[in-house]
């Protein structure tokens, strides 16, 4: 299972990452310059990770952060949306039906949509899969010159994670952001500011598929006992009825069968 | 004929918003979701997701609330109303799912739940329920849509699944009901917390429940004002002769059905607050419950407004009014009454869908007039099917209209339809011709997209420190980000004079010092560069001064004598402007040149080339780092690993302090 470590005490916002990312995915780079300058949070259809500045002083890589129990995986309704063995959450875009129901359900904000497409799909970062495949880290961590982003295997990386605030208690919050967040997310985040003040949700918060998962386990419960409690008062009213009706006939017609 | 006169106008409204949502239909895919709607990456489902699907479903719940009163529980007034209420659910699930068609991206794999199959998303669930629902609503109604046929077997067997049809009605709508408003349950961080709440799938099931009781006695008030006006005169005086009678429900239980359509819709307003009623108290406890939406409540901010609006709409007027009297036996109070109901619970749906997620998106929504119009086409699609099926089959009334083998066609009862409009001044087809042809080309003009995005704003020149322009300050979008640009020094150790061009490119004619955001006009997007009409003067003013005649020959100075005249026929920049391009951003594309790069590129490629060539020569490993010319901020840590960078940090540190001691 991979895992990426993004240093924010590194990080100088250069975007040379943004650059290698547009590059990898074929995007129009003057299309990704575009929406630095239009998109809200420097995320579009053309630039699937970004650097967002916050204040003066720090900067933070955004893109997918691949979490360990992602909730858009458990929105698609195609199942268009996998965590694959690698721990990338990957997209498949002949399932896609365009719902953006995964938009909605990502409490990152992360996955984008061809808005000028007259055929969209969504769009989103996939730890660069196909390197991966290759045995070749993406392609961000590759272009980083200050090693703010370091990537391997997830107990890796949380274990450099301590490392570096162990060593150097100073530099960094004693908190690694996506240790346990949502479940725990395979980009991690070391910082000497709360992310959560940088525009990333609040610490700590629960996994959204298990907070989710009693509600779904109750569905068929629910249809069931629906289900059985509508037949079973049909049953009752009709037979009542019947009943009524031939009390009423009986009432009127002695020799009438009773239980008709 | 002052029925037919009602409904005309009616249905003539009707036809404007049908033929401008038809175009609108047209726009969206013709040009495509973002440029006909005002959706984006941070509102990914706007109006019709949650207005025509969530709301329309949750108003449409009368086909399963009133099937199980009236056919399960036999409930006296309500069974008269069932076939009423599977028309409203069969056309609001049909309308709803229609207008799902135009948002999801890609409407033509509507069918690949039914494949692909997620059993862990809501959403699934809600889909296979809702179009299983939708089927079985249509079972239901077609015995009404038979009734005039001779296809007897058919009908029998039908009553026959009748019963199973309503109890796997209610199942299936007890589940999407449910599904729905769990579809919101997987945001808790981006859904305003006075809207989420864990159990939304329950507040949702019987607000819609409340509300779908409710817009069923407007329709049903609405039909009867439409085509029997009489009958809800009449049952209002009869109601207030009641009044000194005894007991009024046994007084009409032997009059006919249709006589008291006033008291159905008092039942069904009744019932619809008894649930509401019920909705309104586990608002309340769930309010109780989670502190931090009681706290949120009285804040003052919209969405507390909004919340207060909706409650007050949805349940506490409603319910008021019911309690009294001239309201019950009035149909104004009633419709009105059964108004608020259903707009409040159209509203609700909004609020969770749309206006609760505007805070966490950062931006406000509001849809577009293409929208809008299939919005609006859509459900006037519903309404004149409404009158169609309505006119053409005993749904409100018990009288069976007459069996009739000529006409089981559907032509020939578009015929009777256009009988309608044909009343006054033209034929039906004629007066639905004419609107299309006064409607069309407005609506052509109101809602013809693109809107495209605007155009980012201009960057700014360097600012000089000082009069001698030793030290210039770039920040071309003023935010703060400067470089201090030691200017004096790179002309003293490049060469004085001689050494401008290493950086300034002149490409236009005569040029000194032309700041550089004259070309490179935007921060991060590349500006058109190419000025056709200064191209034209030039040549042809070079031309005149050799003596040749410029008509003819100017364009073929660039441009293939014979060929399209296009851009794509001309020369590249660089044929001509060798020299003075500037040469570290060769054109991209064979036509080249055409877009002067961003502010933010240019200034990067000037001076990284350079400094990348020069690191060796001038000692400095460092020199191409981004740190070498953008200080660090206030509170930048540089990295402590590697002895050597560590020492070329901190001497970029110092570098920077004494830079700002400038």
């Amino acid at each position: 299972m991979s895992g990426m470590l993004i240093d924010v005490t590194r990080c100088i916002g250069c975007e040379e990452c943004v650059a290698a990312c547009v590059k990898q995915n074929g995007i129009d780079p003057r299309l990704a310059d575009r929406d630095r300058a239009t998109a809200l949070d420097g995320l579009s259809e053309n630039r699937l990770s970004t650097v967002e500045t916050i204040g003066w002083t720090r900067f933070a890589k955004k893109a997918c952060m691949h979490c360990l129990e992602p909730s858009c995986v458990s929105a698609c309704l195609v199942g268009g949306l996998t965590r694959n063995e690698l721990g990338a959450v990957v997209y498949d875009g002949d399932k896609c039906i365009g719902c953006r129901y995964c938009m909605l359900a990502c409490p990152f904000h992360i996955p984008r949509y061809e808005w000028s497409s007259t055929t969209p799909l969504v769009r989103k970062c996939d730890w660069c899969f196909a390197r991966l495949e290759a045995g070749k880290p993406p392609a961000c961590y590759e272009a980083c010159p200050e090693n703010a982003i370091t990537f391997g295997s997830r107990e890796v990386m949380l274990a450099e994670a301590r490392r570096r605030i162990t060593s150097e208690p100073d530099r960094y919050l004693d908190h690694i952001y996506g240790e346990s967040e949502f479940g725990g997310t395979g980009v991690l985040y070391i910082s000497d500011v709360d992310l959560h003040e940088l525009g990333w949700p609040e610490q700590n918060a629960d996994s959204i598929p298990a907070t989710v998962a009693p509600v779904l386990h109750a569905t068929p419960w629910i249809g069931g006992s629906v289900l059985t409690a509508v037949v079973g008062l049909n049953w009752i009213v009709k037979r009542r009825m019947e009943q009524a009706k031939g009390a009423e006939g009986s009432a009127k017609l002695p020799n009438d069968e009773p239980g008709s | 004929m002052e029925t037919l006169d009602r409904t005309r106008r009616v249905k003539d409204i009707l036809w404007v918003c049908v033929f401008a949502g038809l175009l609108a239909m047209l726009f969206r895919f013709i040009f495509g979701l973002g440029a006909t709607t005002n959706l984006d990456d941070h509102v990914p489902w706007g109006l019709w997701k949650i207005f025509n699907m969530v709301g329309g479903a949750a108003l449409a719940t009368s086909g399963f609330t009133i099937g199980f009163l009236g056919h399960v529980l036999h409930i006296k007034p309500f069974d008269r109303l069932v076939k009423p209420a599977i028309l409203v659910a069969f056309l609001g699930y049909g309308s709803s799912l229609f207008a799902l068609l135009f948002d999801i991206g890609l409407p033509w794999r509507f069918w690949h739940p039914f494949v692909f199959w997620n059993p862990h998303s809501f959403l699934f669930e809600v889909f296979w329920c809702v179009s299983f629902y939708f089927l079985v609503t249509f079972f239901e109604l077609s015995p009404s849509l038979l009734e005039r046929t001779r296809m007897t077997r058919l009908q029998h067997s039908l009553k026959k699944a009748a019963p199973w049809l309503v109890v796997i009605g209610i199942t299936l709508s007890s589940l999407h009901h449910t599904s729905l408003g769990s579809l919101f349950l997987v945001t808790p961080q981006r859904l305003h917390v006075l809207w989420y709440s864990p159990m939304i799938s329950l507040l949702f099931i019987i607000s819609a429940m409340g509300g779908g009781m409710m817009l069923l006695g407007l329709i049903k008030l609405l039909y009867h004002w439409w085509y029997t006006p009489g009958e809800l005169i009449v049952g209002i005086q009869r109601k207030q002769s009641m009044v000194c009678a005894t007991d009024p429900e046994s007084a009409t239980d032997g009059e006919p059905a249709s006589a008291s359509p006033l008291r159905e819709v008092r039942a069904l307003a009744i019932a619809g607050s008894v649930v509401l009623t019920l909705y309104l108290i586990l608002k309340l406890a769930d309010l109780l419950l989670r502190p931090e939406a009681s706290s949120a409540l009285f804040e003052g901010t919209w969405e507390s407004w909004l919340f207060l609006s909706e409650m007050l709409i949805a349940t506490v007027l409603p319910i008021g009014l019911i309690f009294s009297q001239r309201v019950r036996h009035s149909a104004n109070g009633l419709a009105f009454v059964c108004g608020l109901g259903a707009s409040g619970l159209a509203l609700n749906r909004m609020n969770v869908g749309i206006f609760g997620y505007f805070r966490d998106a950062g931006e406000v929504y509001f849809p577009s007039l293409i929208e809008w119009a299939i919005t609006v086409g859509v459900l006037a699609m519903a309404g004149l099917a409404f009158f169609f099926i309505v006119e053409q089959f005993s749904i409100f009334t018990n009288h069976r209209k007459p069996v009739s083998d000529t006409q089981l066609a559907l032509g020939s009862s578009f015929d009777r339809l256009t009988r309608v409009w044909n009343h006054r001044l033209l034929t039906g087809f004629e007066r639905v011709t004419l609107i299309a042809l006064i409607v069309l080309p407005i609506s052509w003009w109101l809602l013809y997209p693109p809107y495209w995005p605007e155009t980012p704003e201009p960057v700014s020149p360097p600012l000089a420190l000082d009069s001698e322009r030793d030290t210039l300050r770039i920040d071309a979008n003023r935010n703060g980000y400067e470089v201090l640009f030691a200017h004096a020094e790179h002309r003293q150790r490049l060469g004085t004079e001689t050494s401008c061009t290493s950086c300034h490119h002149l490409t236009l004619p005569g040029d000194q010092a032309t700041p550089c955001s004259h070309c490179h006009v935007a921060m991060e997007e590349r500006s058109p560069l190419f000025d056709h009409d200064h191209h034209t003067a030039a040549v042809a003013a070079a031309e005149q001064f050799h003596g040749l005649q410029p008509e003819n020959q100017s364009c073929a100075c660039c441009h293939t004598l014979g060929a399209y005249h296009a851009a794509s026929t001309a020369k590249g920049c660089l044929e001509c402007h060798r020299e003075d391009m500037h040469p570290v951003d060769p054109p991209d594309d064979p036509n080249g040149l055409m877009h002067a790069s961003s502010y933010h590129s240019a200034m990067h490629q000037t001076c990284i080339e350079c400094h990348r060539k020069e690191k060796e020569a001038a000692g400095r490993p460092d020199l191409d780092r981004c740190t070498t010319c953008h200080q660090p901020m206030p509170g930048f840590k540089p990295r402590p690993e590697e002895g050597e960078k560590l020492d070329a940090a901190s001497s970029l540190v110092e570098l920077a302090a004494k830079k700002r001691g400038l």
